[in-house]
């Protein structure tokens, strides 16, 4: 498509003149059939009575020689008929642009009366036959085609002459109408060009045409939500620079104290504490760099992935922590329980749920984790023996930054925004609850039912449980 | 000098006591609004450091529920909340300084005895009474120009009748300047500094209030 028609107004125009080329052509053809019909029977009426005069004023008395009868040429068109008189089969009489021979082709007596359309010498004739009352006197009166021909071409024209003048007029016309017809798409594409880019307030559509209201209220819903993602985005820079601050701070103040501690072994535990604030701050930061990748965009790999190794292989990771605490962490993962998703993400979320458990149980706690199939799903669950969560909390859970009152953990308060995040990107089921069974805090993740494993039996209920770290 | 450490975060929190306790505090720290309200309400404390984002209850709201009930003690606000509405509003609460973190334990340690020195009416950093001159900053005490060694507890009584200058302070008020939570006090402690301050200072600096307590008078005594 050439770029011309890639303007509205280009496409628009054409498309104008092309219809309009079309209509005339179309009411061309309509006035050249209709024309053509009205002169032949005009023209042919003529003939008709031209033959019907001859027939009359038959001239017995004619010379045999003077068969050669000049008729008049009154009229321009008048040379182009033509007549022939038979007497008994014998042309006693023709005009002088007659043929010589009979127009109507070696039939004398066979010929009807009436009209019939004949060839001669290459040239198309309207010939009509007339005989006399006696029988013996034939009258033919014919006509060259050409001539009919140029003379309703001679109509048309006058007809259409006029047409092809106007027609750059009507484009120049349509140009113009077109044009402003399109004035108010023009302004908003100005209005959008000078935009800053920071301004996402709605474009006014209280006078746009109905055809570019969708358009602008589609504009404006996409402006909203690029206007919402900035805002969350901001609030979330801004969020992470407040908290960061607290361990910059913790830093700081442990690192003064280690310089102008004389004490060794308070001088030491400052220093250990200062690690520490470093830790928790690099913790910080990697949680928000997950929680931004999340928010960014969609689940990016899904494979199948077995839960029941992937929860094995981070219990194994964190045990030495609960062993440091002396917790007791169980898994009960007997079988493989296939899902679908992104392994990686499905780490995140099973490392930060056990991670939990152990920090926020105390010591010599027990945290118990599953991965079983329940009714054909995954279910993935973690309970504790830890103080659980009081309804208020259990409510803001999964907030930003939102930490649990009245612990000694240095969380980010982020884990469980991480964890409903990659929940949500899942289509995972996540229940928290007071756990019946241990008294602190049951998390319960419910995976969605997977065609993979429709065919599957689920299997017979797990007996061994394996132990993953115990501590005496 | 008695210092109340609000602070939720257990790193800082941490940080923030032992700092303050190497430049000559005591600290008291607590983690949550509710025991800081029930601390400031004690009357125990010459300032406190306050953070904002606090469990329990915030303490925008511990703020204006002790200045409602007319605690008048010096608050300095420690808190990540930086923007200038937050600070106005801060202020505007009854703060009387607001630190962003983070903080130099230095700055932090001037600040609170400025905000001190400021709710006692004391226009220099040095206090006077007779012929001691006590620097806080420094935690040194001269004696007609002459500086005079003081053990910190020592110190730290001479200070709070310095600050109290002409009022009566009870000996369990004096305890609670010199200690803080979990640190031992002897059943004589008071008597025992104050026998020791009069042997450095010369017996007519602190009087002795029977039944009531001890007091520092502001003016010389006519011989």
């Amino acid at each position: 498509m050439s770029r011309r028609l890639r303007s509205l107004q280009g496409r628009l125009l054409a498309l104008v003149l092309a219809m309009v080329v079309l209509v005339w052509i179309g009411a061309g053809v309509a006035t050249w059939v209709d024309a053509r019909h009205e002169l032949d029977e005009l023209l042919d009426s003529h003939l008709a009575q031209a033959a019907a005069l001859l027939v009359v004023q038959q001239v017995r008395e004619l010379d045999d020689d003077a068969h050669r009868a000049e008729a008049p040429s009154l009229h321009r068109y008048a040379p182009k008929v033509a007549f022939q008189i038979f007497d008994g089969g014998r042309l006693v009489l023709r005009s002088a642009n007659a043929p010589a021979a009979p127009m109507l082709a070696g039939a004398h007596e066979q010929f009807r009366d009436g009209f019939a359309t004949v060839r001669i010498d290459g040239a198309g004739w309207r010939v009509f036959s007339a005989r006399g009352v006696d029988g013996d006197v034939r009258v033919l009166v014919g006509e060259q085609m050409a001539s009919r021909t140029s003379i309703l071409w001679a109509v048309l024209r006058s007809s259409l002459w006029p047409m092809l003048v106007s027609l750059p007029l009507l484009a120049l016309g349509a140009a113009i109408a077109v044009h402003r017809g399109l004035a108010p798409l023009r302004r908003l594409g100005r209005a959008l060009a000078q935009r800053r880019p920071q301004a996402l307030e709605p474009v006014a559509a209280d006078d746009a045409p109905a055809e570019m209201l969708p358009l602008i209220a589609a504009l404006n819903g996409l402006f909203g939500r690029i206007d919402g993602l900035l805002a969350a985005e901001r609030r979330f820079t801004a969020d992470a620079a407040h908290e960061l601050r607290t361990p910059i701070a913790a830093i700081r103040a442990q690192a003064q104290v280690a310089l102008g501690e004389s004490d060794a072994a308070r001088q030491r535990h400052a220093l250990e504490q200062t690690i520490e604030g470093c830790d928790r701050a690099a913790r910080l930061v990697e949680q928000m760099l997950t929680l931004a990748r999340l928010e960014a965009g969609r689940v990016a790999v899904v494979a199948a992935v077995d839960l029941a190794a992937l929860a094995r292989r981070i219990a194994a990771e964190l045990a030495p922590r609960a062993l440091a605490k002396r917790q007791t962490l169980a898994l009960d993962a007997p079988a493989a329980c296939v899902v679908d998703g992104d392994e990686s993400l499905l780490a995140v979320l099973v490392r930060n749920l056990l991670d939990n458990a152990i920090r926020y149980s105390p010591v010599g706690a027990r945290v118990d984790a599953a991965v079983g199939e329940e009714a054909g799903r995954v279910v993935f669950s973690v309970h504790d023996s830890g103080p659980g969560l009081d309804a208020a909390a259990l409510a803001r859970l999964g907030e930003r930054f939102f930490r649990v009152a009245g612990n000694d953990e240095s969380g980010s308060g982020l884990g469980w925004s991480i964890v409903r995040r990659i929940a949500d990107a899942h289509g995972l089921r996540l229940h928290v609850e007071r756990s019946a069974r241990l008294g602190g805090l049951a998390v319960r993740v419910e995976f969605p039912r997977s065609e993979r494993r429709a065919g599957n039996q689920p299997d017979a209920p797990a007996t061994a449980k394996r132990e993953v770290s115990s501590a005496r | 000098m008695r210092i109340l450490l609000v602070e939720d975060d257990p790193l800082l929190g941490d940080g923030l006591r032992a700092g303050l306790r190497q430049l000559g505090f005591q600290v008291d720290w607590v983690r949550d609004g509710i025991a800081a309200e029930r601390e400031l309400r004690s009357d125990a404390y010459a300032a406190t450091v306050l953070d904002l984002g606090l469990p329990m209850q915030d303490g925008m709201d511990v703020l204006a529920h002790v200045r409602a009930a007319g605690v008048t003690l010096p608050v300095l606000v420690l808190t990540a909340r930086d923007a200038v509405p937050d600070r106005v509003r801060g202020l505007d609460a009854g703060a009387d300084d607001y630190l962003v973190k983070p903080v130099d334990l230095h700055e932090l340690a001037a600040r609170l005895r400025a905000l001190v020195r400021r709710a006692h009416q004391q226009p220099r950093e040095c206090l006077e009474a007779n012929d001691v001159v006590l620097d806080p900053a420094a935690r040194s005490v001269r004696r007609a120009g002459v500086p005079v060694a003081l053990s910190a507890k020592e110190f730290d009584l001479l200070h709070a009748l310095m600050l109290n200058a002409g009022r009566v302070l009870s000996r369990e008020q004096l305890e609670q300047h010199l200690y803080s939570w979990g640190r031992e006090v002897e059943s004589n402690a008071v008597e025992v500094h104050v026998h020791h301050l009069r042997r450095k200072l010369g017996a007519g600096l602190i009087d002795t209030v029977r039944g009531v307590g001890y007091s520092l008078s502001r003016e010389p005594k006519p011989p």
